[in-house]
């Protein structure tokens, strides 16, 4: 239910308050929303958060949307947990103490998991697409679609995390004292 | 429920790192705000955003945006830079450090 809200809403500021979605997107907000509730939240997350990649888009604009993006919707909701778990095969294993080799409470190794998860978004989905002969864009090239996919996941994510550490600052400031 | 308490504590500390390294734990709202439209200008324009674009934005007052541009310039976060194309426009674009 958090992380299906949590979708919907940064889907909704990305399309209906900052506008930021279109051919030339630079910021795909949702993506946060998944790193932070697989991260956080574990894989108990994952059946909100594809809910919400299929119901979201319907709620907000229910006359443009089809349902048949369901299987790149999974793929896109599995790119975090798969990260995960190739980060973990690789000895990375998350955990929240300084001594973790991926600590979830360090920002960075955050990161790191926002752009290898973007990459296997951005690859799969796209691969997906191609073999099947479907697209988002026809306006765009495959590469160029990829690309944006890439850059826009991570940006979005970023953008949120320092819209979040500037909404919570007081509560941070509370946690500080 | 104690375990979502230590979800969301791991989560919070992690926005504490950034905000830290970030240094914007000084801001006030109305710092946040222009600095937030700034970022996003930043990204649709590489040369800097006008004034002009940032109150548009912003959706804040001409006077409010230039007080606080002249702060965040203060504090180095900023640079106000003379738009070539009309001098009496400024350019705001980040400091590289920020």
């Amino acid at each position: 239910m958090f992380s299906t809200a949590l979708w919907i809403m940064w889907h909704f500021l990305d399309t209906h308050v900052l506008f930021l979605t279109g051919d030339g997107v630079l910021f795909y907000l949702p993506h946060a929303a998944r790193v932070l509730c697989v991260v956080y939240f574990g894989l108990r997350a994952i059946p909100g958060l594809y809910a919400a990649e299929l119901i979201g888009p319907y709620i907000i604009d229910p006359g443009i949307y089809s349902f048949s993006i369901f299987i790149p919707a999974l793929i896109s909701v599995m790119a975090v947990p798969l990260t995960l778990l190739v980060l973990n095969f690789l000895g990375f294993t998350l955990g929240r103490k300084i001594s973790s080799p991926l600590n979830r409470r360090n920002y960075k190794h955050i990161f790191l998991i926002t752009f290898i998860s973007a990459g296997f978004n951005s690859l799969l989905v796209n691969l997906y697409l191609s073999t099947n002969n479907l697209s988002f864009s026809e306006s765009i090239t495959d590469i160029a679609l990829v690309s944006q996919f890439f850059i826009g996941d991570i940006t979005g994510t970023v953008l949120v995390f320092i819209f979040l550490a500037m909404l919570l600052k007081p509560i941070l400031r509370q946690a500080r004292n | 429920m104690k375990e979502f308490y230590k979800n969301i504590t791991d989560a919070l500390a992690m926005l504490n790192g950034l905000e830290n390294d970030l240094n914007i734990r000084h801001f006030t709202p109305n710092e946040l705000k222009v600095f937030y439209t700034i970022i996003i200008r930043s990204a649709c324009n590489e040369d800097g955003s006008n004034i002009t674009e940032i109150v548009d934005n912003s959706g804040m007052s001409r006077s409010t945006v230039y007080k606080t541009l002249k702060k965040l310039s203060s504090e180095g976060i900023i640079n106000l830079n003379q738009s070539e194309d009309d001098g009496r426009e400024s350019l705001v674009v980040l400091n590289s450090r920020t």
